[in-house]
């Protein structure tokens, strides 16, 4: 019995001790952010740059849009979301789950196609005369985000078939479930080449960029951001505003996105 | 009835999880006599070590199998160089991530039927003449293959839904790699995809059922030969 | 023939046992349990390798643990039947007929195939699973399994401790025949089944032997009395059939110091039978008695006398070259002044005969 007595006031200790550990809630609750994968680099420098600035702490939760969006749909607890493309976010706004007005466009992308770094890398143009599957020789796969669900894979699929090039590769894609996945299968070696954001390219110094995509051979590019409605208070205002404002089109800039804000 | 992508998954499913479970049984066998029979310093290392893929996240099996076995990493590089061959996107690649997450459940299976044998027998065989390999194969095989056949079934069932490890070690190739729980995922992924994934869960489910009752028949099959 | 010689510790006692057997029946190692027999055999098969020891048959040294020779036990070619059979289930009964035949240096022939079968009575069992068997026909393959693997020693281990009396009754001429066409060992507890079938005894107790000698000397030593089992023990003598007296159903035994009348035996007049009196199926009288029921009266002369605990004691009559013992009270044995030396009568109630044939030398 008094072993029993003496278990059951370490086992109290040791609950004490662990609640003190949980992180004590900041004098406001932090700010969910729910994002695009190839946002994840620049959103975690602005937001850095928030706290900074004393706003509130953000938390960010970086996966492929359609995951997120499907997330949202179902409920979870986001305040804001950045889409890497149009198409979710009419789906939550056409759901009635953004709050009214809040949508806006944050900054805009190009695509690329890359390939691991190598010295005799030379740069190409795409156009008339680019074989890429040739370029991917026998066993060569095209690394690429999945074009059925990821923004950036549905745009490099778009540009291949404006370009003519998609029946030659169809067969010989690498569906990666987001653009950061496909990046890193080029930068592993797994792919010699792949199609992601000129944006995703400059973070990997394992892979340079060999060719830009045309800027007519796709739709436009564009993250827009969101309140989602639930989600009441001050401080997922604050932050979108700050999205919007010109310290964070600066950082945008210095990742390599565009900053539509300024044309 | 099912549409070509469909037919895909399926027969890619089963080419997988046969693959997985065929190539993996002649090393648990083995390893599962090891562990019910002999001892020796360290064996614990050995059991933990055999018995990791069922408590790691079978993401970190494929990204330790990227790492080991990926075109550029050391080994996987010496295979392509010398045999030519290719695991990332492959399906031999999925078929390896499967046997090494599986094997465990073969493993375990075996060693508990090896235990159960009666150590009583194979001191008659002695006695008869059968040295130790003659009484592997003659007395403690037939009287494991109880336990052989149901840690097969047990890994191929637990093989046909590997998940994690297949898509993170080579990728989500349709017809290549694209099992039929990857070919669920993606059609979850894309908008106005439900219907595809419900189509794909049920024939999972009638897979799982299939399986299980072949499982049942087996063991009856096995137990009877040995007069039980 | 066969040499043992065996030293060993377990937890508990220390076994120190040595014996020389020189014959072709079969030899009993006779105890209690806990006495070391199933460790000598184990170490005679090789299935337990002694702290030191030395095994021998006929010329083959099995072990030598001073020499560093310890054949493996899948060579020393020495037959094993245990208390549990051991049967393999996942094969037939003829599965594991063919077991030892196919692992023997020269396998048996047809013809011995068909006669250790037939000797055994399995012949309808081939086709059957060993689960499906009784304990006693589990028995009878595992001995069969055991002979067809040709071996030149025959090792047999409690081999009817786990059956039941009817199941023992029927094996026990089985094992009968089997004497003189192998040496076997055969290690029990049971007196009724030593006195049936042992040619020699050894007394194993606490891991050492006690006594060592012939089924007719051991049971006739009271001081073994405690080993050899108060209850069942009695001497055992030869005879031969006199006559038969076909309309009492009894059959009419002659021994050294007298007759005996038995229960009808299915043998010819003149075949030896081995007879066992259980000492308390023994009463002594100072007078051959008149009147009384018993046919069975042995004269007599007293050899020794052993006092025991309770009411009881054993002594030990000499009858010609015969020996019978008695268990009487002490009050008896004040009353009749009984002494060794004094003559007297000894009135049997009921005779087990144990066996149809000779002892073999």
């Amino acid at each position: 019995m008094p072993i029993i007595r003496r278990l059951i006031r370490q086992a109290v200790v040791l609950a004490f001790a662990l609640c003190s550990l949980a992180p004590r809630p900041a004098t406001a609750e932090p700010v969910t952010v729910f994002a695009a994968a190839s946002l994840t680099d620049a959103l975690q420098v602005i937001g850095d740059a928030y706290a900074g600035r004393g706003g509130d702490k953000v938390r960010f939760s970086f996966a492929s849009t359609s995951t997120l969006a499907r997330q949202i749909a179902a409920g979870a607890p986001a305040q804001v979301f950045c889409a890497a493309n149009v198409a979710w976010m009419d789906d939550l706004e056409r759901r009635g789950l953004l709050a009214a007005g809040s949508r806006v466009d944050v900054a805009g992308n190009t695509l690329v196609l890359v390939a691991p770094k190598r010295h005799d890398l030379a740069p190409a143009t795409i156009g008339a005369g680019f074989d890429l599957a040739a370029r991917l020789g026998p066993h060569g796969r095209l690394a690429l985000g999945d074009p059925a669900h990821v923004p950036a894979g549905f745009y490099a699929a778009q540009a291949l078939r404006k370009l003519g090039m998609w029946d030659s590769l169809a067969r010989r894609l690498a569906p990666a479930d987001n653009v950061r996945a496909a990046l890193a299968l080029v930068a592993r070696g797994e792919a010699p080449y792949g199609i992601v954001y000129a944006t995703d390219a400059a973070i990997s110094d394992q892979v340079a960029v060999v060719a830009t995509f045309p800027a007519d051979s796709h739709d436009p590019i564009t993250y827009p951001c969101a309140r989602i409605t639930d989600e009441a208070g001050d401080a997922p205002r604050a932050f979108l505003a700050f999205l919007t404002g010109p310290e964070a089109a600066a950082i945008f800039a210095r990742f390599g996105f565009r900053t539509g804000r300024r044309e | 009835m099912l549409s070509e992508a469909e037919i895909d998954a399926l027969l890619l499913s089963l080419r997988v999880a046969g693959v997985a479970v065929l190539f993996a049984l002649p090393f648990a066998i083995p390893v599962a006599l090891l562990l019910a029979r002999a001892r020796f310093p360290g064996k614990i290392l050995i059991d933990g070590l055999v018995h990791l893929p069922l408590v790691l996240p079978p993401v970190v099996m494929g990204y330790l199998l990227l790492i080991t076995l990926g075109t550029k990493a050391p080994l996987g590089a010496w295979l392509l160089d010398t045999f030519g061959i290719r695991f990332v996107f492959s399906w031999t690649g999925a078929a390896l991530a499967a046997a090494i997450v599986t094997f465990p459940f073969q493993v375990r299976a075996i060693r508990l039927a090896i235990e159960a044998i009666d150590p009583g027998l194979s001191q008659a065989a002695e006695t008869l003449g059968a040295g130790p390999l003659d009484r592997f194969v003659s007395l403690t095989l037939p009287l494991a293959m109880p336990g052989i056949v149901a840690g097969a079934i047990t890994a191929f069932a637990a093989a046909l839904g590997e998940f994690g490890a297949i898509i993170t070690f080579v990728s989500n190739i349709p017809g290549e790699t694209r099992t039929l729980p990857l070919a669920i995922y993606t059609a979850i992924q894309s908008p106005g995809g439900e219907v595809a994934a419900a189509r794909l869960a049920a024939l999972s489910i009638a897979l799982a059922l299939a399986g299980l009752a072949l499982a049942e028949l087996a063991a009856r099959r096995v137990r009877g030969m040995q007069g039980r | 023939m066969l040499s043992v010689q065996v030293r060993h510790d377990f937890p508990g006692f220390a076994l120190d046992a040595a014996f020389d057997i020189d014959r072709r029946g079969i030899v009993a190692l006779f105890g209690p349990s806990g006495a070391g027999k199933s460790s000598i055999v184990n170490a005679v098969a090789g299935l337990m390798r002694p702290r030191q020891g030395r095994v021998r048959i006929d010329d083959a040294t099995l072990l030598d643990t001073e020499a560093g020779i310890d054949v493996a036990a899948r060579r020393r070619r020495v037959g094993y039947v245990f208390q549990d059979a051991r049967l393999f289930p996942h094969l037939s009964v003829a599965g594991n007929l063919a077991y030892g035949a196919k692992r023997a240096p020269e396998p048996p022939s047809p013809a011995e195939h068909a006669r250790i079968v037939d000797l055994l009575g399995i012949g309808h069992l081939t086709a059957r699973r060993p689960a499906t068997l009784s304990g006693g026909e589990r028995q009878r393959v595992a001995l069969g399994r055991a002979l067809l693997s040709r071996p030149r020693l025959l090792l047999l281990d409690e081999p009817l401790a786990a059956l039941d009396q009817q199941r023992k009754a029927e094996i026990l001429p089985y094992l009968e025949q089997l004497r003189g066409t192998l040496p076997i060992v055969y290690v029990s507890h049971s007196v009724e089944e030593v006195t049936r079938l042992a040619d020699e005894i050894v007394v194993l107790n606490a891991g050492r032997v006690a006594a060592q000698g012939s089924v007719f000397d051991i049971t006739a030593r009271l001081d073994l009395f405690p080993l050899t089992g108060r209850f069942e023990a009695g001497a055992v003598i030869e005879g031969r059939i006199a006559s038969q007296a076909e309309a009492d159903h009894l059959s009419e035994v002659a021994l050294d110091a007298g007759r005996l009348w038995v229960p009808r035996l299915d043998a010819e007049v003149g075949a030896t039978v081995r007879i066992r009196i259980r000492a308390r199926d023994v009463m002594l009288a100072l007078d051959r008695p008149d009147g009384i029921s018993a046919n069975n009266v042995l004269a007599g002369e007293v050899v020794d006398i052993r006092e025991d605990e309770g009411a009881y004691l054993d002594v030990l009559v000499a009858c010609g070259a015969d020996r019978v013992i008695a268990r009487i009270t002490h009050r008896s044995l004040h009353r009749l002044q009984l002494r060794p030396g004094q003559a007297v009568h000894a009135v049997i109630k009921s005779v087990t005969v144990d066996r149809h044939s000779a002892t073999v030398a």
